[in-house]
């Protein structure tokens, strides 16, 4: 249960937050309209450099097919050069350890799950990866997959709005994503952890003769450069094995709120920014607000127990923000953890689990408010079916191929998530890595999917899923999770941007109504769609542990 | 759509980005870092000396009976958590005073000295063990003499 001091501090934190990202949604802006800025002088050099090398006309408007192939084709290269790094490391410089290569099957999951966005680690960093694979491996795919993510939601955005003459070109939008966003916002994340105490060095492990006689080695390394945009680039996956329990990575309360703060900033200003790029900032508020209200009633379920964790937590950061962390991270596909997922409540992993099934409250980078718009499209549609009117939004007609699209989209979910879950049981997979087969043991597996297929990457098996089974099917649901979705907003979205626009005459999408009926039908579906194996796991769980059962 | 678009835009592309990404902005943070915070750039390294004995966000095995405890590696996430509960170190008070010869009072106004909240202003006390144990070596070379190396 939450005391009054937790439900204030909540509060705060979501004010400051929230205007943060107001701010930065006129920033964003600025940068993907190309407006000017003080920055051209310096950076306007560089980003035509690059645009030159590789030989693109930024200027050039592509459609919904040519975008989605662009995003396809880098991450398809994106995830080969992670996948050769991870794979010669032991060739390679910045080794200080001699980490041989990464076995082949952990190495194409690792790969695919950074160029994804998800960061599901069936691998403890700290044991396993050099510091080039943390640099150029790792980091290099945790920028690139959030500025993909960005890429698609800022290209949804113009074809949503018709105030552009395309829906932008992927080259264009990549590229000043990296340079004016992600990595001034990363460094200077980077430097403040370091003064906080998160290390960044490039010297070896740290060999120390302990005060009581013995030899402890102090895993050190390039962590808050890692630490930085695996927040901020809704990532999630860490240096460590332990992720930001580890406490090289999350030192302080400072550090943990910071980090806390580092997830929700970027995707939190998504909704701003959509509501500028369509020229009413009232349809933008619509979606924060939706998107907040299932947030936080995925806090209250987390924190409608008891005690929400006893142990498997740090003790300098405390089961009120290992709880808030962990719903926060599963809200915003982040994933990453400061605490054992194992130890939690069942309510918690119920409430990651809604976070999860719902992808858009507030969601992953980008991708979290082009999900929240499918729910839009499903939405309206199904208003328009109760009233008896052609469904619109921002004026423009929903039509029939939208809907088919919308449903691929909202259907691929439970897919991906339900038929590996019963292909790992059925083929005897799960038995293999030695979780058990009760109602916890159904929970890892649905978990370990679900974070797959959402793209989120929290963990709930760790390294025992590194098994062939588990690394490919993650990796097969981890790609298809991410592009399925983003292929079907971009048709959406392409098809939206020339169609005729007229003054809004059928349901208002700008008002607290439509806040309600938006909240109430995402509810629905995700529900409905996932409620016999909510049984099966969580809630099982839960009311063995009351004793009910 | 030609070649160039297939493999050349895209594969330049993500070479060019983890040039940028995956190398010089490591880089450059580890740089600016070493330079600004060469301390916690480190690790926080404990050293007695010339020997480096531990790391301040490192739990290490302070097993003796004038040293405050960390909780066993299994109870936190991480294994090494240096932190423990206030009401911990409280209760662990009477041993450390038997045997350092140290005053209770003594140790109980450094132990308030050393806590810190979760939340800042609300939240679990907790206090890191590792720091408040090399304080005492410090503090009172008399009775911690032998842990003081160098």
């Amino acid at each position: 249960m939450l005391s009054l001091p937790q439900l204030l501090w909540i509060a705060m934190i979501w004010a400051i937050i929230i205007a943060g990202a107001w701010l930065l949604a006129k920033y964003l802006f600025n940068v993907y309209t190309g407006k000017r800025s003080r920055l051209d002088r310096f950076l306007e050099p560089v980003e035509r450099t690059i645009y030159r090398l590789i030989g693109v006309d930024p200027s050039v408007q592509m459609t919904g097919r040519e975008y989605f192939v662009a995003v396809l084709l880098f991450s398809v290269f994106a995830t080969a050069l992670c996948f050769a790094i991870l794979v010669l490391q032991g060739y390679l410089p910045f080794n200080p350890q001699h980490f041989t290569g990464m076995r082949w099957d952990t190495a194409l999951n690792t790969a695919i799950s950074f160029s994804t966005n998800t960061n599901l680690q069936h691998y403890a960093g700290e044991s396993t990866l050099s510091y080039m694979s943390q640099m150029a491996a790792i980091q290099f795919e945790q920028f690139v997959s959030a500025a993909v993510g960005i890429c698609v939601a800022v290209a949804v955005f113009r074809g949503f709005s018709g105030r552009f003459k395309g829906i932008g070109n992927f080259y264009y939008d990549f590229v000043r994503s990296i340079t004016r966003v992600l990595l001034p916002m990363a460094v200077i994340a980077a430097l403040v952890l370091v003064s906080a105490g998160v290390p960044q060095t490039l010297g070896g492990y740290v060999t120390a003769s302990t005060i009581g006689g013995g030899a402890q080695t102090l895993a050190v390394g390039p962590v808050a450069s890692l630490v930085s945009i695996m927040q901020l680039g809704t990532n999630g996956g860490g240096y460590y094995g332990a992720n930001s329990a580890n406490p090289f990575q999350n030192p302080t309360p400072f550090t943990n709120w910071l980090e806390i703060a580092l997830m929700l900033i970027l995707v939190t200003s998504m909704p701003f920014l959509f509501g500028r790029m369509v020229g009413n900032a009232r349809e933008g508020r619509t979606l924060l607000i939706a998107a907040y209200v299932i947030y936080g009633i995925n806090i209250a379920i987390a924190f409608a127990g008891a005690t929400t964790l006893a142990a498997g937590m740090e003790t300098g950061l405390g089961a009120f923000s290992s709880t808030f962390w962990t719903v926060t991270a599963t809200s915003t596909m982040t994933g990453s953890a400061n605490a054992a997922l194992s130890a939690f409540n069942p309510l918690v992993i119920l409430a990651a689990l809604f976070g999860m099934f719902i992808q858009a409250a507030p969601g992953g980078i980008g991708v979290g408010m082009v999900y929240m718009l499918l729910y839009v499209v499903l939405t309206v549609f199904i208003v328009g079916l109760m009233v008896g009117r052609t469904p619109e939004y921002l004026g423009v007609k929903i039509l029939p191929k939208d809907i088919k699209n919308a449903v691929i989209g909202f259907v691929a979910h439970p897919i991906l998530i339900m038929v590996p879950l019963a292909l790992a049981f059925s083929v005897g997979a799960v038995s293999a890595t030695g979780v058990g087969t009760g109602p916890t043991g159904f929970t890892q597996v649905l978990y370990e999917f679900t974070s797959a297929a959402a793209n989120n990457g929290s963990d709930f098996m760790g390294v025992a899923a590194n098994t062939v089974f588990f690394n490919v099917s993650t990796a097969v649901v981890m790609w298809l999770g991410r592009f399925i979705g983003i292929a079907v907003m971009l048709v959406i979205a392409d098809s939206m941007l020339h169609r005729q626009r007229v003054a809004q005459t059928g349901l208002r999408t700008d008002n607290l109504v439509f806040v309600a009926v938006l909240v109430i039908s995402i509810i629905i579906l995700t529900v409905l769609t996932f409620f016999p194996v909510l049984v099966l796991g969580p809630i099982l769980s839960s009311l063995q542990g009351l004793g009910t059962i | 759509m030609t070649l160039s678009d297939i493999v050349g835009k895209p594969l330049a592309m993500a070479l060019i980005a983890l040039l940028v990404c995956g190398l010089a902005y490591p880089l450059f943070v580890t740089l600016v870092a070493g330079v600004a915070f060469p301390f916690q750039a480190s690790g926080s390294l404990v050293t007695s000396g010339n020997a480096v004995v531990g790391s301040y966000l490192v739990a290490q095995n302070f097993s003796e009976a004038v040293f405050f405890h960390p909780n066993p590696s299994n109870y936190s996430a991480s294994g090494i958590d240096p932190t423990i509960t206030l009401a911990d170190a409280y209760s662990q008070i009477p041993r450390i005073s038997n045997a350092s010869g140290l005053s209770r009072s003594l140790l109980y106004g450094i132990v308030d000295n050393a806590t810190s909240r979760t939340e800042f202003l609300f939240g679990t006390s907790y206090v890191n063990v590792v720091s408040i144990n090399m304080y005492l070596i410090r503090r009172y070379p008399m009775v911690y003499g032998r842990y003081a190396s160098g």
